[in-house]
């Protein structure tokens, strides 16, 4: 009973252990806010990788697969898929108007069922807005403005589809780079993009160059040059086609936004030479020399005897409900394509073909942040063990100044181990109320992290989080209950591990020793 | 039968590289309800022939081997559980300097007492029980209007009132007083010697060591502590 009364009063009497609580609650505090800000980042990449790729992803690089329409109808007959869209992977050397040249990832899509697997239209860039991002308290963003509204709409719509209008009211196929690729969209320090200065030709002869205010998805075409492959896997030759930009997307993962472009699915289908075909017979492959009626030597035409199907790279798949099932998706998808290849020998064994989820596609880029987070937490704790001295520090000196009332304690009856659970109490006591301080602070900072930062910044003049750098406009942090609770137990056993060694000494005072310590 | 006696015990404190000989054989014996006063100057091992009989301090082994006799319990050798227990319900200590708890109000400093002795449980379900207790103790000895006061806000009478209120708290059989009036003015400590003469008018048993005659005049018995060992007085 004395414990929990002296441990009352000695908590809110005396300064020192306010400091240790203090110090308690920082560590604990800081250690949860950088978990929380390490976490919402590795949240936001997944997301933001899922987001071209739905769940889980089907994949034959290069080459491709027959019947993927089947493939889709069959996937989207089972209960457990939302939807699943066919698309083409492969790599082009692309070609911006000033003459710059990108190696690119090139995937062909089908807008609606993109959009239905990958939630796509949130990835395109251009389009009205109404919430401005978190710094830009002046609404600068283009897309704020009410004038724009048309244009964006258009440019939405351009998007989605991947068609732009041509003159004579169709619609011609288009592209949708990453909004990194180009280099012509600006990103402000505000955390918007907007429209930028830029070279529109190369030189010429006469060393001649035009440039001007650049909104890429009205005044930029890429030219794509890309390797087909037949179904056999041999190498067909290079093509090339010049794309206007409808819309540019972003994800927020640099590499992504920086590197891939969208096109079309079957108009890419058809560069590729992936679309359907006639079927030749070997014997009459273009080429073939044979004698006419007349006698005469001529080329003899293929001889079709049949279909050869059209191919896709890749099927993504997206599955009902939260993607904390991916795992079981990836058995489901793996199940039906088993079944799938049973019923079409043309098509890539199931033993063989790429069946993935979003996070075995994006596993380097995971692995490396997971390992980030893991390797800043290890740090952050190790600078939190400070606490634990600390503790350690200040009940050492406390436990020096409070020598006459453990002798007093003792001339009461009370025995060493009952001294000992006082001090280790205490030390609890200062680690609950500490851990507890430090996890609502951390609360705080974590849920009003960007309003923080922003106050900072402006208070300071400087921001540290800078979306040039990170590409994302707010700091993704993200508190989780479950985290924070072993941390914040964490930190209560750390106050307790400070207290020990300085009870062990109060435990062992000489009583009489103590009475007459002055 | 003596309430506690003592034989050879013997004290030795190493200052230094020097071996000083405190206690040198010291032997005594109280009786049941008696006052007794152990006198001696300064530096004579009245102090630690008090913390001996409070089990607050081990005799040194010899030849003879050194006795603390309580009622028919020998306390020399036993563990340290049992001296604690003896502490907490046989002994109520009363020092020169008070020793209250500086952060414990005054009825909280002589509840501090039975919260010990009775552990948690037990004392929380007598609570209110415990708590009418101390406030009578502590209204016997004057401080009825101070129950909330602080060791700080009291004057060195009132201090060493609520000592002894809190030695008395547990009911001991025997209380050892070190220098009771040593820390006060003549008034001051005539009033806490007179306190100690209701006590022992009331059957308590008490020990005080002392260095000043009028206060062990106020005893019993008077016993000298002339150089670690006991002669008549």
């Amino acid at each position: 009973m004395y414990h929990a009364l002296l441990t009352r009063k000695y908590l809110t009497t005396k300064i020192m252990p306010l400091l240790a609580s203090l110090a308690v609650m920082l560590c604990t505090g800081m250690v949860i806010v950088v978990w929380s800000v390490m976490g919402g980042f590795l949240r936001h990449l997944v997301d933001s990788g899922r987001s071209l790729v739905g769940d889980v992803v089907v994949d034959w690089p290069n080459v491709g697969f027959p019947h993927y329409d089947e493939l889709i109808r069959r996937l989207e007959a089972r209960p457990e898929i939302e939807a699943a869209s066919p698309a083409i992977v492969s790599y082009a050397l692309c070609v911006l108007p000033d003459g710059r040249k990108e190696m690119v990832m090139i995937r062909g899509i089908d807008g609606a069922s993109f959009e239905r697997v990958t939630g796509f239209d949130r990835a395109l860039y251009w389009k009205p807005t109404t919430e401005p991002a978190r710094r830009d308290t002046k609404r600068e963003d283009p897309r704020l403005n009410p004038q724009y509204a048309g244009v964006l709409n258009n440019v939405f719509e351009a998007g989605r589809t991947l068609t732009v209008p041509a003159p004579g009211g169709v619609r011609v196929p288009a592209v949708v780079p990453g909004i990194e690729v180009t280099g012509y969209s600006r990103r402000s320090p505000l955390g918007f993009y907007s429209t930028g200065f830029g070279r529109l030709s190369p030189p010429d002869a006469a060393g001649g160059e035009r440039w001007g205010e650049v909104f890429t998805p009205k005044d930029v075409s890429l030219t794509l040059h890309c390797v087909p492959v037949d179904s056999k896997g041999n190498i067909l030759d290079v093509v090339s086609r010049t794309f206007p930009v409808a819309n540019e997307f972003q994800t927020g993962v640099y590499e992504v936004d920086r590197k891939t472009v969208l096109v079309e699915f079957a108009e890419l289908q058809r560069l590729l030479k992936m679309d359907a075909a006639g079927a030749i017979d070997a014997a009459t492959r273009p080429g073939t020399v044979g004698v006419g009626p007349d006698g005469r030597e001529s080329f003899v035409l293929p001889n079709v005897v049949g279909v050869s199907p059209a191919r896709a790279t890749t099927v993504y798949v997206r599955g009902k409900g939260e993607v904390g099932n991916a795992e079981e998706l990836k058995a489901i998808v793996t199940e039906v394509y088993t079944k799938f290849a049973v019923d079409h020998p043309d098509a890539p064994a199931a033993g063989i073909i790429g069946i993935g989820t979003w996070r075995d596609q994006n596993r380097m880029m995971i692995a490396a942040v997971e390992k980030e987070t893991g390797l800043v937490l290890i740090l952050f704790s190790f600078i939190s063990v400070t606490a634990v001295f600390l503790v350690l520090a200040i009940f050492w000196s406390m436990v020096a100044e409070k020598t006459k009332d453990i002798g007093i304690l003792r001339a009461l009856g009370a025995s060493r181990s009952g001294v000992a659970w006082l001090w280790i109490r205490y030390g609890l006591a200062i680690g609950v109320v500490g851990a507890l301080g430090g996890g609502t602070l951390a609360y705080f900072v974590v849920t009003n992290i960007n309003e923080i930062h922003e106050w900072i910044g402006q208070t300071t003049g400087t921001f540290v989080w800078d979306p040039r750098v990170y590409y994302f406009s707010e700091i993704p942090a993200r508190f989780k209950w479950f985290d924070a609770s072993i941390v914040v137990v964490a930190g209560v056993l750390s106050s307790g591990i400070g207290a020990f060694v300085p009870a062990l000494r109060a435990a062992r005072l000489d009583p009489v020793r103590a009475l007459r310590f002055e | 039968m003596p309430l506690i006696a003592a034989a050879n015990l013997r004290k030795t404190y190493r200052l230094g590289r020097v071996d000083v000989p405190v206690l040198r054989g010291v032997e005594i014996s109280v009786e049941p309800g008696e006052f007794v006063a152990i006198l001696g100057a300064s530096g004579s091992g009245k102090s630690t022939l008090l913390h001996l009989l409070g089990a607050l301090d081990r005799p040194d082994r010899g030849d003879p081997a050194p006795s603390i006799r309580y009622r028919d319990e020998e306390l020399v050798g036993r563990s340290a559980s049992t001296l604690d227990q003896y502490r907490t319900t046989q002994v109520g200590f009363v020092f020169q300097f008070y020793h209250l708890l500086p952060e414990l109000t005054t009825l909280e400093n002589v509840l501090l007492g039975a919260m010990i002795a009775q552990g948690r449980l037990r004392f929380t379900a007598s609570r209110a029980e415990h708590v009418r207790h101390a406030t009578n103790l502590l209204e016997r000895v004057g401080l009825g209007h101070r129950l909330r006061h602080r060791p700080t806000e009291l004057s060195g009478g009132e201090r060493q009132r609520a000592a002894l209120a809190r030695a008395l708290m547990n009911a001991p059989p025997l209380v050892l007083a070190d220098e009771p009036t040593g820390n006060l003015d003549r008034v001051t400590g005539a009033k806490i010697l007179d306190l100690f003469s209701e006590m022992h008018r009331q059957g308590q048993t008490i020990v005080v060591v002392t260095h000043d005659e009028a206060t062990a005049e106020r005893a019993q018995r008077v016993l000298r502590l002339v150089d670690g060992q006991m002669v008549k007085a």
